[in-house]
C-alpha cells in the first residue's frame, strides 16, 4: 500500500486515527510551565580536591573526544609538572572521584602522568638524547612580554610553579637555586625509584622553554647577595623546609646517625656515602619509607621503627606495602630509647649524652661504633586514658635492633636566617596571605616556607597562587585598575585551589553558565553508567638490589590511560551525552553542531525530566524568568 | 518441510517467517514457549528482530504500540491474566489502528488459580477493537499467524490469534512449514500509512473532540467490516499458494443437517469425530466451526445455519449472569432470519477451566438439544451446563 501523508486519507471528514493535521509545533506546550530547566555546568569534585588546581574533568573530556594535545595543553595551563605529580602526588582526586561510590575511582594520576609524558617523548629513566630540542610550551598560554622582572628564590615545586606561570604571563623570571641543579626537594629529596631524575629534568626543560632562567649554586647569604635579589620588581621566597631539628635521643655527632633527608640527597646527587649493612629508619612519613626503600636498593637490611600503629603512618600505604614486599621489616608501636655502641673507650663521646637504658658496650665505656638501637614497645592509650601517642611504654618490653646506621626522618623546618629581619614571621615560617603577600610590599612567600601543607601538589598550587598575587601586584603598580583577586571565584568550587586560567580569563573549554559549586553526588544519575573496573598502575617486580634505583611504578600504557579517561563521569559538566534531548517529551531540546544544546522555551513545559535524568548534574531547574 | 511441533512453536515459526521486526514480551508465567523460541531465534540471528524484554504485559503491549507506530512489524504473546493486564492498551492498539499481531494462548481466568484452557480471557477483550481468530490445529496456528500480519496490515487493525492451552499449545502435531521465500512472496514488508517521523512530526492519539470522535469510531467499524472481506481474499490466496483454506467459518457435513453443532477451537476436532460417527449411523448432523469471532461473521453464519431446525452451540466460556458468548452472539445474528428459517438455538456450557470435552460430552449436548426440541420446538430458556456435578 503506498504511503500517504497524514491528513490525506480522509473519510467521513476524518483520518482513520487521531492524528494532528499540522505538526506538533502548533502546540506551544511552553505556555504551561512555571518552572524551567537551564543548562548549568558545575565543578567536578576532582577539580575541587586537586591541590594544584587542575581542570581534571576538562582534561578527561578532551581525552574522551580524542583531543590528546588539547588535553595536555589544558593540563599544562595549570600544572607545569604533570609527569612529576603523575608519579608522586597523593591523588586526593581519587578519593573525591564520584566513581568511587559507584565502582572504583578513575585512575586520574596515571592519566596525568600520560599527559605529562606526551611531549617528553620517553617514559623511561633514559636520559634525553643529545640534540633533542627543548620541549614545547603551549603557545596559546603565552601573553605579550612585560618589562618587569621577578626573582624566585628556591626551585622546589612552589618556586618552579610560580616561575612558570609568571613567565607565561609575560614576565622575565630569574630562579635562584642554592643546589647545583634545580628542583629542590623534587631533585634531592625524592628517590629515583619514585621519580627518575631524567623525567624531572625534562619537565624543568619545559619550564626553561617557557622563558625562565635558572641560576644554580647560588645561596642567599653566601654567594648570592640580597641586593641582587632586590633589583627585581618582585621577589618570591620559596626556599622550602630543609633544616633538621634533632631529637633529644639522637647522638648526631656519630656519623652512623644521619638525617634521612641528607641520605636521600646524597643518593640523588649520585654520591652516596657507604650506607651500613643494617639500617634502622625512624619515622612513619613518606620520607622515612623513601629512605627505607632506597637503603634496601643499596643492599642493606632495613628496619623501620614507628611509634604508632601501621595504619597511623602518614606514608602512602601502597608504598609501605611495596616496601614490605621488598624486604622491609616494619616495627610499629615501638620507639627508640637509645643507641648501643661497641665497647671501645673514647673520651670524646660522653655517655651522658645518650639517654640509654642499656649499658653501652663491654666494660661500660662508650665507643663511636653503633651496634644497635635500644627500643621499647609502646601501646595506644586505652579509652579514657591520657598520655601522648607513642609514650605509653609496655613494661619489660625492652629490645635491641642490631644496626650500624640510623636514618632519622622526623621532618624538617624552614630556615629564614637570610631574610630581612623585619619580615613578619610565624614560628619558623614567613607570615603571608593566600596570594603570598608578606609584610613587605613586593616580597612574596609560599610553599613550605610559608607553612603550607608539605606535598608536591600543595607546593605547586601555592606557587600558582603567588604568581597570581605577583601579577596582580605588578599590574596594579603599573597603573592598571584591578580589583582584589577573588578567591571564591578563582578557586575550584570556592574551596579548591585556584585556576590560573580563570585568572587569565582565557578558558579554552566552553562553559555553560558555570556555577562555581561542586556538583553534589545526589545530582548524578548513576543509572546511566555501567560498571567498569579501574585500570590500576603497573608495578615492576620487586627487584631491589639488582635493578638498583629503577622506577617501580610504571603507570599505565597510553591506551589504558586513555581508557581510564573515558571512565570519567564528567561530573557536573555537559559532555553532549544526549540524554536530555532523548528524554524531552516535547522535542524542545536541540543539539548544537559543536557542543551543547539549546532549549526551546516555547515548547519546554517545565516537566523537569531532563534535569532529573541528566547523568551528571549539568542542568538546573529555575523559576521562569529568573 | 514437515515438522512435529507444539502449538506454541507453530506460532514462533509463523512469526519468524512473517519477519516480525519487534517482539516485546514479559517472560514470566503466564508466558509460554512462544517467546522463548522467538528469543532464541533473535539471539541466533535466524530472526532479525529487536527482542524487548519488559516488566509486564502492559509494558509489552506498550512497546508493541510504540514499535508499530514507527512502522515496524510488531508481535507479542500472552495468556489469561497477562492479557487482562493489557486491557487498557488493547484499546490504544485498536483505536490507534496499529496492525500488531498477538498470540493468546486461551487460558481460564483466575481465581481459582488455573493454567488450563477456556476462552474467557480472549472473549473478555471482545470490544477492544481487535480482530480475533480461533484456531483448531497446530497447522492452522502457523498458517493463521502469517495470515494475521497480512490481514492486520491490510485493514490497519490489530489481530489476536487464539489457541487452546495444552490441547494446542503443548501438544505436538505434524505441521507443514512453508519456506521463507514462499512466505515472503505472500507477505511483503510492512508499508505503514501513518508512522512516527521526526522529519514530519504529528501528534498521535491526542485529544479528540465530540465533533470528530464518532466518525473515527465509524471508520474503525468500517475497517472491521472490510476485514471480513479481506480475510476471505487472503485465505483464498493462501489456499492457492499452500493448498489449505480456513475461512471465517467452516461448514462441515452440513448437507441436509437437522442439527448443527457450532464450535470453536479444539472442541471442533472432537465434534468432527462425533459428526462422522452420527453420519455413519444415518443421522443428519453437521458442524459449523467459527474461526473468526471479531469481526463477527453474521452473514456467513446466517447462510450456513438458516433453515437448520436445531443448532447446539458448545461454549467453552461463560458471560456470568447471561450465557455462553458464542451462543449469545449467534442468537443475535440469526434473530433477523425469517421465522421459518430461524433455528432453535441451544446453548451448552462445556469444558470450563480445561475440563475435557469428550465425544460423550458432545453426544450429551446433542441428546439434550433433541429432547428439548421435541415435541415442542422451544429451546431451553437458559444455557445448560453439561458435565457438572449436580
Amino acid at each position: 500500500m503506498p504511503e500517504k501523508p497524514a491528513g490525506q486519507d480522509l473519510a467521513h471528514g476524518v483520518p482513520p486515527i487521531a492524528v494532528s493535521s499540522t505538526s506538533t509545533l502548533a502546540n506551544r506546550t511552553g505556555s504551561w510551565k512555571y518552572i524551567q530547566p537551564i543548562y548549568q555546568d558545575r565543578v567536578a569534585p576532582c577539580n575541587a580536591a586537586c591541590p594544584v588546581g587542575v581542570d581534571i574533568e576538562g582534561c578527561m573530556d578532551l581525552l574522551r573526544r580524542g583531543k590528546l594535545d588539547e588535553a595536555r595543553d589544558l593540563m599544562l595551563r595549570e600544572n607545569p609538572l604533570p609527569a612529576v605529580t603523575g608519579r608522586v602526588c597523593e591523588h586526593p582526586c581519587h578519593t573525591a572521584c564520584s566513581r568511587g561510590a559507584f565502582d572504583e575511582p578513575v585512575n586520574i594520576r596515571a592519566v596525568e602522568r600520560m599527559l605529562g609524558e606526551r611531549d617528553l617523548g620517553a617514559r623511561t629513566n633514559a636520559a634525553r638524547p643529545k640534540g633533542d630540542a627543548a620541549t614545547p610550551v603551549p603557545a596559546a598560554a603565552s601573553r605579550p612580554r612585560r618589562k618587569e622582572k621577578v626573582a624566585v628564590v628556591g626551585s622546589g615545586p612552589a618556586g618552579l610553579a610560580c616561575a612558570y606561570h609568571l613567565a607565561r604571563l609575560g614576565y622575565a623570571v630569574n630562579v635562584f637555586e642554592s643546589d647545583p641543579e634545580p628542583g629542590g626537594r623534587l631533585r634531592y629529596g625524592i628517590p629515583d625509584h619514585k621519580l627518575p631524575r631524567a623525567v624531572l629534568a625534562r619537565e624543568i626543560d619545559r619550564i626553561r622553554a617557557a622563558g625562565v632562567t635558572f641560576r644554580c649554586d647560588a645561596r642567599l647569604g653566601k654567594n648570592l647577595a640580597w641586593e641582587t635579589i632586590e633589583r627585581h620588581d618582585a621577589i618570591f621566597i620559596a626556599t622550602g623546609a630543609r633544616e633538621h631539628e634533632p631529637r633529644d635521643w639522637e647522638r648526631h655527632d656519630l656519623p652512623a646517625v644521619r638525617s634521612g633527608l641528607d641520605f636521600l640527597r646524597e643518593v640523588r646527587a649520585g654520591e652516596p656515602k657507604a650506607v651500613g649493612q643494617r639500617v634502622v629508619v625512624i619515622g612513619g612519613t613518606d620520607e622515612a619509607v623513601d629512605c627505607a626503600r632506597t637503603a634496601l636498593r643499596l643492599g642493606s637490611e632495613v628496619v623501620l621503627l614507628f611509634h604508632g600503629a601501621r595504619e597511623e603512618m602518614e606514608a602512602d600505604a601502597e608504598a609501605v606495602a611495596a616496601a614490605c614486599r621488598e624486604g622491609l621489616r616494619l616495627e610499629c608501636l615501638a620507639r627508640p630509647v637509645g643507641l648501643q655502641l661497641a665497647g671501645h673507650a673514647s673520651d670524646e663521646q660522653p655517655l651522658e649524652a645518650i639517654e640509654s637504658m642499656f649499658e653501652a658496650g663491654e666494660g661500660g665505656l662508650p665507643s663511636t661504633r653503633l651496634v644497635g638501637v635500644a627500643c621499647v614497645r609502646v601501646r595506644p592509650p586505652a579509652a579514657g586514658e591520657g598520655g601522648a601517642p607513642g609514650r605509653l611504654t609496655v613494661p619489660g618490653s625492652a629490645f635491641v635492633i642490631s644496626a650500624d646506621t640510623v636514618l632519622t626522618a622526623a621532618g624538617a623546618e624552614p630556615g629564614c636566617d637570610f631574610l630581612p629581619p623585619d619580615l613578619h614571621r610565624r614560628g619558623f615560617t614567613i607570615r603571608c596571605d593566600e596570594w603570598g603577600r608578606t609584610s613587605k610590599a613586593g616580597l612574596f612567600a609560599g610553599g613550605d616556607v610559608a607553612g603550607e601543607p608539605r606535598t608536591v601538589a600543595h607546593a605547586l598550587g601555592a606557587g600558582k597562587r603567588v604568581a597570581i598575587g605577583i601579577d596582580h601586584w605588578l599590574r596594579q603598580r603599573a597603573g592598571e585598575s584591578l580589583p582584589e583577586p577573588d578567591p571564591k571565584s578563582l578557586r575550584y568550587g570556592a574551596n579548591g585551589n585556584v585556576s590560573i586560567t580563570r585568572w587569565r580569563g582565557d578558558d579554552p573549554v566552553p562553559r555553560v553558565n558555570e556555577l562555581n559549586e561542586v556538583v553534589p553526588r545526589e545530582m548524578l544519575n548513576f543509572a546511566y553508567f555501567t560498571h567498569e573496573p579501574s585500570r590500576h598502575d603497573r608495578w615492576s617486580a620487586p627487584g631491589f638490589g639488582t635493578s638498583a634505583l629503577a622506577e617501580v611504578n610504571l603507570g599505565l600504557p597510553p591506551a589504558d590511560a586513555l581508557a581510564e579517561a573515558k571512565r570519567c563521569l564528567n561530573c557536573g559538566v555537559c559532555n553532549d551525552c544526549d540524554v536530555c534531548m532523548i528524554v524531552c517529551p516535547d522535542v524542545a531540546i536541540h543539539r548544537h553542531a559543536e557542543h551543547g544544546f539549546s532549549l526551546s522555551y516555547k515548547y519546554c513545559k517545565g516537566c523537569g525530566l531532563c534535569v532529573t535524568e541528566c547523568p551528571r548534574g549539568a542542568m538546573t531547574m529555575t523559576r521562569e524568568g529568573l | 518441510m514437515k515438522k512435529v511441533i507444539i502449538g506454541n512453536h507453530a506460532v514462533s515459526w509463523g512469526v519468524q517467517l512473517a519477519r516480525a521486526e519487534v517482539i516485546a514480551a514479559y517472560p514470566i508465567t503466564p508466558q509460554t514457549q512462544i517467546v522463548e523460541a522467538l528469543s532464541e531465534m533473535c539471539a541466533s540471528g535466524d530472526l532479525k528482530a529487536r527482542f524487548i524484554k519488559v516488566e509486564s504485559e502492559h509494558s509489552a503491549m506498550a512497546a508493541c504500540i510504540g514499535a508499530s507506530a514507527t512502522g515496524a512489524r510488531a508481535f507479542t504473546a500472552t495468556s489469561s491474566q497477562g492479557l487482562a493486564l493489557m486491557h487498557e492498551l488493547l484499546h490504544w492498539a485498536g483505536g490507534g489502528r496499529l496492525p500488531i499481531v498477538m498470540a493468546d494462548v486461551n487460558r481460564a481466568m483466575a481465581p481459582g488459580w488455573t493454567v488450563w484452557t477456556d476462552q474467557n480471557d480472549s472473549l473478555s477483550q471482545r470490544d477492544t477493537g481487535w480482530i480475533q481468530l480461533y484456531c483448531e490445529t497446530n497447522q492452522e496456528v502457523l498458517d493463521t499467524t502469517i495470515q494475521a500480519f497480512k490481514l492486520a496490515e491490510a485493514v490497519d487493525l490489530p489481530v489476536m490469534l487464539v489457541l487452546d492451552a495444552f490441547y494446542l499449545s503443548h501438544t505436538s502435531e505434524p505441521v507443514d512449514i512453508p519456506t521463507a521465500a514462499e512466505v515472503d512472496a505472500f507477505l511483503p514488508p510492512r508499508t505503514a500509512r501513518y508512522k512516527l517521523d521526526t522529519a514530519d512530526p504529528h501528534a498521535y492519539g491526542a485529544l479528540t473532540t465530540p465533533a470528530v470522535y464518532m466518525e473515527m469510531r465509524l471508520r474503525q467499524q468500517e475497517a472491521m467490516e472490510r476485514a471480513r472481506v479481506v480475510l476471505e481474499e487472503i485465505d483464498a490466496e493462501w489456499g492457492r499458494r499452500f493448498g489449505r483454506r480456513y475461512g471465517a467459518i467452516e461448514s462441515y457435513r452440513m448437507e441436509g443437517a437437522q442439527l448443527a453443532l457450532v464450535t470453536s477451537g479444539t472442541i471442533t476436532s472432537t465434534s468432527r469425530q462425533v459428526v462422522n460417527d452420527l453420519r455413519d449411523r444415518g443421522e443428519k448432523v453437521g458442524l459449523v466451526k467459527v474461526r473468526m469471532f471479531r469481526p463477527f461473521p453474521g452473514e456467513a453464519l446466517r447462510a450456513a445455519l438458516g433453515g437448520v431446525p436445531q443448532v447446539a452451540v458448545l461454549d467453552r466460556n461463560i458471560s456470568p449472569g447471561h450465557s455462553g458468548i458464542f451462543a449469545e452472539e449467534l442468537r443475535a445474528a440469526l434473530y433477523d432470519l425469517p421465522p421459518g428459517r430461524r433455528p432453535a438455538i441451544h446453548g451448552y456450557i462445556v469444558g470450563l477451566g480445561g475440563r475435557d470435552v469428550t465425544p460423550a460430552t458432545i453426544l450429551d449436548c446433542i441428546a439434550r438439544a433433541r429432547a428439548a426440541a421435541s415435541p415442542s420446538t422451544a429451546p431451553e430458556p437458559e444455557d445448560i451446563w453439561v458435565g457438572v456435578t449436580p
